[in-house]
């Protein structure tokens, strides 16, 4: 750098302003232009005046560093000395357009190649070199006391996404020493405190950072290379950095490596966090543009909560994993060789995770999981218990056979509840970046009183098992082939055509087909507090949509089964089914001879409900009008049969869906129906 | 008062939007629970989000979405959490306008709903509030 200072082409004209036969009493120098590699300046004046010379002024025109342009720059010196063994300036101060003035001294003692120079601002801050050099190498030291980083800001480049510094303040030492064909050395021990900093648009930006900075580095000549090792230590302050928050401070980043002009290879790199744990790597970047060309990566031990929240959440804010909460510990280590992903082992200890919409969890996961680019592997991998859309599972292990991008399980048994799911041949491969998998199983039987009661919803006996051909998941589409068969209230339930769309969504959506064979009907009203019903039903459900776990749509059939079998309506169940019917339906009985029965007989129920809109259009077995008694308006819902018979109407066609929910829970919370 | 307001604005706007679609005769059925429990949660959010469009922190975008504009009008510790508001409102539009389309039972309408939601959210935006023009550039209503 010095060399190159000093064989810039120069082009001085000199002028003495004064012709002297003894001592001047006024000097003038004059330079038109100077280039240099590093800067240019021109209209270069100085003025030396006043006794002994002792008062210099001195004008640059125009001055070019880094391609900053700064006019009208001025220096001047009240005690200014000139002598063959010292050129001296106690008291000199600068201006710079832009800048306050500045307090400048020097010293220069040719004979000792000794030159030291210190600028102060009235602030305190102080900016000292001392410069020293023989015939073949030269030494400096910056000392830095209350240094302002915002004088960087002039030098950084007008970029939108580059953090420039706003305040902080500089303390330290940078020692430079090299020789004439440039620097060799380099080492800096500094102190940055409360640092200020952001991009244009806030989105990379730090307050109150204080951090501790030592950086040495070394020229080999040899092969002209510099060998370099850093350390880092962010102790306060608060960075964000899109979409990464830190606060507090708590990191150690060491480096050390290798820069030569081909590439830049880091060694023993580490970053530590006092909240995370630790992370060893190196690797390899090609230059100029810097292209990851090896890595390797290494932790050990760490606290996945900290992790989690802080580094990994950001980025899963559109997930479905963006409000899980997650415990633990976490070892992992990735190679990456020759711009290709080599091998990543990843290994859980007693992890946790929860999503907080209890859409699902699983507790104490144990795994060791190698991916490999050649070859297969296979991982091991446990849980002891957990849950999918509140349906909880029992322990698990897996035995996951990996290669490349495509996973296996050739069979796995998970417990759920009193019952069990049997997969088999589960697949999952990747394929144009999304996840696809399938498997067919055995669902075993799961009790339906254990089942209803983990899902929060009315308490149902039976069973529910069936085979499963095959289930597939494609574009975020779960889609089951075959049936599932559920064992419920005496009688079979078969559920077809299974679609759950967005499963971990923000409004799953499932279809399906059910159709219910023989239900008991006296064990479906007493479960549901209806009022009692003999007899047997079956219900097609067809076209049954549910968004967001809510019914938007189905065409309801039910149904007496056929064959013979005792059927009984008590009056309480008449009373109720005339209130579902709402202010207009009516039981068509006759009052008074109500009160002498207890119970009733019918042959047939009938009863359709086709749910469009938030709106049940309801009908019954019949039209009403098919019985002589009665007006053609309504259907009929139950038709009697025997003695003492009972035949019940509705009248009311439409009716909101909510409202048909609200009276079913009035009245199967036991409030007393009321007839209308 | 003034989050009486901000809800008042949004209801309006939520129910223009659901006026304009009828008007297009795209026959949308808006109140479905799905679409309902959706429009209740972006209800609840609209009040943190509120000052943020106001003071320029949070914009409207041309895609029917809202963005981090300026996050210098949002204090350093609070950048993070804004993001998170704004994440959870893009999720909540993107299931309102495919909830939108699939209630009408066409799930390939999603687009259009998307574009036609994107120009009254910016048309029945309050004055000062940022949205993103055509072009992409950002324009102070």
């Amino acid at each position: 750098m010095l060399r190159s200072l000093l064989i810039g082409t120069f082009l001085v004209t000199m002028v003495l302003g004064y012709a002297v036969l003894a001592a001047p009493s006024h000097l003038s120098f004059i330079i038109n232009d100077i280039h240099s590699p590093v800067f240019s300046a021109k209209k270069i004046t100085a003025n030396l005046s006043g006794g002994q010379l002792s008062q210099l002024k001195f004008h640059v025109g125009e001055i070019i560093i880094q391609g900053k342009i700064f006019r009208n720059v001025k220096f001047s010196c009240t005690k200014f000395q000139l002598a063959e063994h010292l050129i001296a300036c106690a008291d000199g101060s600068i201006h710079l357009p832009g800048f306050s003035t500045l307090a400048v001294a020097f010293r220069f003692i040719p004979h000792k190649k000794n030159l030291d120079i210190e600028i102060q601002s009235v602030a305190g801050e102080s900016w000292r070199l001392a410069l020293q050099w023989d015939v073949n190498s030269w030494w400096s030291v910056l000392s830095i006391a209350k240094g302002q980083v915002m004088h960087a800001v002039r030098w950084l480049p007008d970029i939108e996404s580059m953090p420039i510094p706003a305040k902080g303040e500089v303390n330290g030492k940078v020692r430079l020493s090299g020789s004439m064909d440039g620097i060799a050395r380099i080492a800096a021990a500094v102190h940055i405190d409360a640092l200020a900093f952001s991009d244009r648009n806030g989105l990379r930006a730090g307050e109150n950072v204080n951090m501790a900075i030592d950086f040495n580095a070394e020229h080999i000549q040899r092969n002209n290379k510099w060998q370099w090792q850093s350390e880092i230590n962010w102790l306060a302050g608060e960075i964000f950095w899109q979409p990464l928050y830190f606060s507090g401070g708590g990191y150690n980043l060491n480096l050390a490596g290798v820069l030569s002009e081909k590439n830049i290879r880091l060694s023993n790199g580490k970053i530590a966090s006092r909240d995370i744990g630790e992370l060893d790597f190196s690797g390899l970047f090609a230059r100029p543009d810097y292209d990851l060309v090896d890595f390797d990566l290494n932790a050990t031990n760490l606290k996945l909560s900290t992790l989690f929240d802080q580094i990994l959440k950001p980025f899963l804010r559109e997930t479905a994993f963006s409000e899980m909460s997650v415990i633990g510990r976490s070892s992992f280590a990735w190679r990456y060789h020759q711009g290709v992903n080599q091998s990543l082992i990843l290994d859980l200890h007693d992890v946790s995770l929860a999503d907080q919409r209890d859409r699902f969890a699983f507790y104490r996961i144990n795994a060791h999981i190698p991916w490999q680019m050649d070859g297969a592997t296979i991982a091991d991998i446990s849980f002891l218990s957990g849950q999918v859309l509140r349906v909880p599972m029992g322990a698990v292990r897996v035995p996951l056979e990996i290669n490349q991008f495509e996973l296996r399980i050739p069979q796995l048994v998970v417990p759920v509840l009193d019952g069990k799911l049997k997969l088999e041949n589960f697949i999952a491969l990747q394929q144009d970046n999304n996840w696809r998998w399938q498997f067919h199983g055995e669902l075993m039987p799961v009790s339906m009183k254990q089942l209803t009661r983990a899902l929060q919803i009315q308490q149902m006996h039976g069973e529910i098992s069936g085979v499963i051909p095959k289930v597939s998941y494609v574009n975020s589409t779960i889609t089951l082939d075959g049936a599932l068969l559920f064992n419920i209230f005496d009688g079979m339930v078969t559920a077809k055509n299974l679609k759950l769309v967005e499963p971990l969504g923000l409004v799953p959506h499932l279809t399906l087909d059910l159709a219910m064979k023989n239900i008991d009907l006296s064990l479906l009203t007493r479960t549901f507090s209806f009022g009692n019903m003999q007899g047997r039903i079956d219900m097609d459900m067809q076209n049954l949509e549910l968004a967001g776990w809510r019914p938007v749509k189905f065409d309801a059939q039910l149904s007496s089964s056929a064959g013979s079998y005792p059927r009984r309506i008590s009056q309480a169940a008449i009373q109720n089914i005339s209130a579902l019917g709402g202010a207009s339906a009516v039981a068509a009985i006759q009052r008074s001879f109500l009160r002498f029965f207890e119970e009733f007989t019918y042959s047939k129920i009938g009863w359709q409900c086709s749910l469009r809109n938030n709106v049940c259009r309801m009908d019954g077995i019949e039209p009403a009008s098919a019985l002589e008694d009665f007006e053609s308006q309504g259907y009929v819902i139950v038709k009697g049969g025997g003695i003492p018979a009972i035949t019940v109407i509705g009248y009311n066609r439409n009716v909101g869906w909510q409202e048909l929910i609200n009276r079913l829970q009035r009245i199967t919370q036991g409030n007393e129906p009321v007839i209308q | 008062m003034n989050k009486l307001f901000s809800y008042l604005v949004l209801l309006v706007i939520l129910l223009s939007l659901t006026l304009a679609a009828h008007a297009r005769g795209t026959n949308i059925e808006i109140n479905t629970p799905a679409i309902t429990k959706l429009k209740q949660s972006m209800q609840q959010r609209h009040g943190q989000l509120a000052p943020y469009y106001t003071s320029g922190a949070v914009g409207l975008t041309r895609d029917g979405m809202i963005a981090m504009r300026d996050a210098n009008a949002v204090p350093l510790a609070q950048r993070q959490s804004v993001n998170a508001l704004v994440a959870a409102e893009n999720q909540d539009r993107n299931a309102l306008y495919r909830e939108i389309a699939r209630a009408n039972s066409h799930p390939e309408w999603e687009k259009d709903i998307r574009a036609t939601f994107s120009q009254r959210w910016i048309s029945l935006a309050k004055s000062g509030w940022w949205y993103q023009a055509a072009n992409g550039s950002w324009t102070k209503k």
